[in-house]
């Protein structure tokens, strides 16, 4: 078992409460839709899971260590094992596309004859070839997501959570991005993706889990969604 | 080691983050070069003051006048009670004829004696203390002993030169620490802002899985680089004045400076690692603020 939730509540200081009770394994290799209204809880559901916040109830692991009482200096080192694509992109506005994703290498201390070399190739495989130089500013948003895939892979990460990768992206662009990730999933990293695009996931046979109102009310594999 | 490693990427950093931010960057680095020129001074001056007044007390003597009636065996009796006293460094006998040709030798005459008929000198003591500050209790101990009419040590001066020493020492101390606190806060104040400057990418440098190390080095390079440039400006030009003003003003007769480089140079030297500690403190002082949780 890879991910596991024991009974997560997340209550954040102003008193939403994001998450009430969830429990859900998640098991290595696996590709899991995470789906859900806005406000439904999918990105606390992430931003759980690499520790950016830290739930007011409950248990995770990942690979059987408890990521809550985890001593500090192991943080950075399990962050390192998780890729994330952030629904808000986090892009860095002031450095170019090629230096965004080099970025995610260089801060955990990598080789500088090993970035380059890895950056092209993953830029490569997001479809951002010829755009190294420009700036975020400069792209598309659907560009500006792609940036934020090719850093969240660039590390080779274990898991790899997306946060509305398709978020504002046209039926064609989110298609191959879709493919992109199946193509990861394929390769052994378990993809864990939110969404409320219900088009993408009906179509793929893979394992959702619906959240409303912080609960999880529904777990089933894709074909069964009306 | 992980530091060496990333020296390059930290650097890199460290000057990127300088340049982005110079006017602060100059700012800072003018502040740290003021601040160690006037600590730079205000230790030249307390070396000089302090070697001025070593060698004002080292020049301090008590003079002991002796009855004229006196035999030569109770001059040899007061002498061997004064040389028993503690704290006695020499004590030498000048004899009223020793006196007279000296006087005469000053005046730049030889007839003196015609002029004034049998000397009038007293026979004298001239005493020197290990240290000058007992100077006084061992001239009031010396009172008490009989054939002795008068003590002369420099009454009143010693107890002012000792004032103003004391002085001297406490303001300068005093104002070092507060320059030094200025220093220490416009670091800090420089390196929060080039931390805030960038608390974005700080924040999604530590959700990539950066080490708070990672993150913190270049900040500390950044506040090193400044505190080394600025106190490399202050002690140039401090060398510079002083050189010369040792150059233009030669012989002064009283006052000399000191020109030891066994002295000079480990002071320049600590100017520079004083200017380095206060740009690590400011840094750390404003680093300890985040990267907390
Ligand atoms: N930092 C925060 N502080 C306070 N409340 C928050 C915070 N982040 C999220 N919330 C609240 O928690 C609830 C769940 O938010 P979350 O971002 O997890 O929803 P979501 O399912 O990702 O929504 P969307 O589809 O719009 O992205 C919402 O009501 C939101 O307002
Ligand atoms: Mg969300």
């Amino acid at each position: 078992m890879l991910v596991q939730f024991y009974n997560v509540s997340k209550i954040y200081p102003n008193g939403v409460k994001a998450l009430d009770d969830v429990s859900i394994k998640i098991n290595r290799g696996e590709f899991v839709f995470l789906m859900g209204h806005s406000g439904a809880g999918k990105s606390t559901f992430t931003k759980l899971l690499n520790r950016e916040e830290i739930p007011s109830r409950g248990q995770i692991f990942i690979n059987s260590h408890s990521i809550i009482r985890m001593k500090k200096s192991q943080i950075p080192i399990m962050r390192r094992s998780i890729g994330m694509i952030f629904q808000d992109f986090k892009l860095l506005e002031n450095k170019t596309v090629f230096e965004n994703v080099a970025f995610a290498m260089e801060v955990i201390g990598a080789k500088t004859k090993e970035i380059r070399p890895r950056v092209l190739d993953v830029l490569s495989m997001v479809g951002l070839i010829g755009k190294e130089k420009s700036f975020p500013g400069q792209l598309s948003g659907g560009e500006q997501q792609r940036i934020g895939i090719a850093r969240a892979l660039i590390n080779r990460p274990v898991i790899l959570i997306a946060d509305e990768p398709t978020g504002n992206l046209d039926r064609e662009t989110s298609i191959g991005i879709m493919d992109l990730l199946y193509d990861i999933n394929r390769k052994g990293t378990t993809v864990i993706m939110a969404t409320h695009a219900l088009e993408l996931v009906k179509v793929s046979r893979k394992r959702v889990i619906v959240l409303e109102k912080g609960k999880i009310i529904s777990e089933t594999n894709a074909g069964d969604l009306r | 080691m992980s530091f060496f490693y990333n020296l390059k990427y930290f650097s890199r950093e460290a000057a990127v983050s300088m340049v982005r931010n110079r006017i602060l960057t100059i700012a800072t680095v003018t502040t740290i070069a003021i601040c160690i020129f006037i600590v730079g001074l205000a230790l030249l001056i307390t070396l000089n003051a302090n070697n001025f007044i070593d060698r004002l007390e080292s020049d301090l003597e008590i003079v002991v006048f002796l009855d004229n009636s006196l035999l030569d065996s109770q001059i040899k009796d007061i002498q061997s009670q004064i040389g028993e006293m503690p704290g006695i460094q020499s004590i030498a006998f000048v004899s009223k004829d020793e006196s007279l040709s000296k006087l005469q030798r000053n005046l730049n005459t030889n007839d003196l004696n015609s002029l004034i008929g049998e000397n009038p000198l007293p026979n004298t003591f001239k005493i020197k203390a290990v240290d000058a500050h007992q100077v006084q209790d061992l001239a009031i101990a010396m009172s008490n002993i009989s054939g002795i009419y008068k003590i002369n040590y420099g009454q009143g001066f010693v107890e002012k030169m000792f004032q103003v020493t004391v002085w001297v020492k406490n303001l300068s101390i005093a104002l070092i620490i507060v320059l030094a606190f200025g220093a220490v806060f416009l670091v800090a104040t420089s390196i929060r802002l080039a931390v805030f400057s960038r608390r974005k990418e700080i924040y999604l440098m530590r959700l990539i899985g950066a080490t708070n190390w990672f993150i913190r080095w270049p900040f500390f390079l950044e506040g090193i680089s400044m505190g080394t440039v600025g106190s490399l400006f202050a002690v140039l030009l401090l060398n510079i004045c002083y050189r010369s003003i040792l150059n233009n003003i030669p012989d002064i007769t009283l006052f000399t400076l000191v020109q030891n480089s066994a002295v000079l140079v480990p002071l320049f030297v600590s100017l520079l690692i004083i200017g380095i500690v206060l740009g690590i403190a400011g840094t750390f002082i404003s680093l300890n603020r985040f990267l907390k949780a």
